[in-house]
Parts: structure tokens; C-alpha cells; sequence
């Protein structure tokens, strides 16, 4: 294939627009990030004592769930594309039932965390980590009604418009990269 | 469902996983003790995790078939992030 026409078969997945948020978001979240490892590196020893408390592999399954979700969004938007709709819907449920184990998982970790003591204002250290994961909570919500709308378009013949399906599925991926660097800075940085 | 495009998702989908498993062995680096800083598991953990989130943008997110500008603006970003997390870490650390 020539670079002309290369250049032709290229397309932005989803709607601009919603890129144009998803780097924005990047963005804010990469300042909040760095804010982050600014306080760490002042209060070392404070920072790496109070992370021993967490679990990493609690934070591994996190990963692996979003993981998983996003590969079926990615596949919800395939087989949208195809036409097989059924397909699509089932894989939208799939990104679904992923996202509530996550949520579930993430709530019963904060109930534990409490449970032994570290809340909010305990230290720096779980101070960010409840602001990080809380953030990252809330737009994982918001990306149930993202999941939701995808889920309308695709249940009836009427609507099915390709480019809201994949919009919807843009800002999931967006809520799985950012739980991939907030594990990493949490869970796994020394 | 494309067989091809199936396929390949389900191995992106499978390294991802794998990469993140082998992230558990960093638990035992400190040898059950205190965690300890280190420089070279952090920016390890940092650079995995910027590989990561570049193969779910340009695979699960399609940006390999995007416009060039998109892909631009997006390397660009994570090489900005790259830079501000090590740039901090090491310069308040080392």
C-alpha cells in the first residue's frame, strides 16, 4: 500500500473531541502524578514504610480485571463494526461484569485498609493514595454510563452509530492506562 | 469477528497480563523486609508501565491506525510523563 493510501484508510476511532479529553485528562492526571513523587522523594522512608502496608497483589488483580475490560471493549467495538451486534453486546456486558469486580474489589481494599487503622489523614503517603484511587474511582463510574450509552446504541437497529460505540470505548481504555500508572507509583515504586 | 484483528487483541491482551505478573517477583526484592528506595526498580516500574500504556493506546485504542497527529501527540505526552516522573525521582533521590 502506497503512503497516500495509507494515508486514506487512516481514521481517528471515536469522536475527535473525545481525544481531545482523554489528553487532557492525561495531562491532569501526569501533573497530579508528579506532585506525587515530589512529596515521596522529600519523605522517603515515610512514603516506603506506609506503602508496605499495601498489598501488591492486590494491585496486580486490579491490573489484570482492567486489563481484561479493555480487551473486551476493544472486542465490543470489532464485532461492532462487523455488524455482529450480538457479539458486541455481549462483550460490552463482559467490560461490564469487569469493571463492577474492580469496583468491588477497590471498595473492600479501602475497607480493609481502615480496618487496620490507615484512613485519609493517617500520612502523606495514604493521603495520596486515597485521593489517587478515589480520582481514578470516580472516573471509573463515569465510565459505566460511557459503557451504558454504548450498550443503547447497540441494542437496537434504530441507532447503532460506530463512532459513539468507539467514543464510549475510548474513554474506558482511558480509565485503564491511568489505573496501569497508578499501580506503578503506588503499589510497585521503591 | 475478524479472526486476524481477534487474535491479535487476545495477544496484546495476554503479553499486557504477562508483563504485569512478573511485576509480583518485586515484592521479594526487598527480601520480606522494610521496603527500601531503589532507583533501579523505580524507574524500571516507571518505564513498564509507559510501555504498557503506549501498547493499550496504540493496539486496544486503535491509535496505530489514527492519523500520524494522533500518534505524535500521544508518544509526546508519554515521553513528557516519562521525563517529569524519572527527571523528579532522581533528581530528589540520587
Amino acid at each position: 500500500m502506497t503512503t497516500a493510501a495509507k494515508a486514506q484508510h487512516r481514521f481517528v476511532p471515536g469522536q475527535p473531541d473525545m481525544w481531545a479529553f482523554v489528553l487532557f485528562e492525561a495531562l491532569v492526571f501526569t501533573a497530579y502524578f508528579v506532585v506525587y513523587v515530589v512529596c515521596r522523594t522529600r519523605s522517603l522512608d515515610l512514603f516506603l514504610q506506609s506503602q508496605a502496608h499495601l498489598d501488591l497483589r492486590v494491585g496486580v488483580f486490579h491490573t489484570l480485571v482492567l486489563l481484561a475490560s479493555s480487551w473486551f471493549v476493544a472486542r465490543c467495538v470489532q464485532a461492532a463494526r462487523e455488524r455482529s451486534f450480538r457479539a458486541a453486546l455481549t462483550n460490552a456486558y463482559l467490560t461490564m461484569l469487569f469493571g463492577f469486580v474492580f469496583l468491588v474489589s477497590k471498595v473492600l481494599e479501602w475497607a480493609a485498609k481502615l480496618d487496620e487503622g490507615f484512613g485519609f489523614t493517617t500520612d502523606e503517603f495514604f493521603s495520596f493514595y486515597y485521593f489517587l484511587t478515589a480520582i481514578h474511582f470516580l472516573h471509573l463510574l463515569i465510565g459505566f454510563v460511557a459503557l451504558g450509552i454504548a450498550v443503547h446504541q447497540l441494542w437496537s437497529p434504530a441507532r447503532r452509530s460506530q463512532e459513539l460505540v468507539e467514543t464510549c470505548a475510548t474513554y474506558w481504555h482511558t480509565i485503564d492506562f491511568l489505573w496501569v500508572l497508578i499501580f506503578a507509583l503506588l503499589y510497585v515504586m521503591r | 469477528m475478524n479472526a486476524i484483528s481477534d487474535k491479535r487483541m487476545m495477544v496484546v491482551w495476554l503479553a499486557l497480563s504477562a508483563i504485569t505478573l512478573t511485576q509480583l517477583g518485586v515484592g521479594s526484592v526487598d527480601g520480606g523486609q522494610a521496603l527500601r528506595p531503589n532507583a533501579a526498580l523505580t524507574a524500571g516500574a516507571i518505564g513498564i508501565a509507559l510501555f504498557k500504556v503506549r501498547v493499550i493506546i496504540r493496539e486496544f485504542m486503535e491509535v496505530r491506525h489514527a492519523p500520524v497527529l494522533l500518534g505524535r501527540l500521544t508518544d509526546l505526552w508519554l515521553a513528557l510523563a516519562g521525563a517529569s516522573l524519572l527527571g523528579c525521582y532522581l533528581v530528589g533521590t540520587v
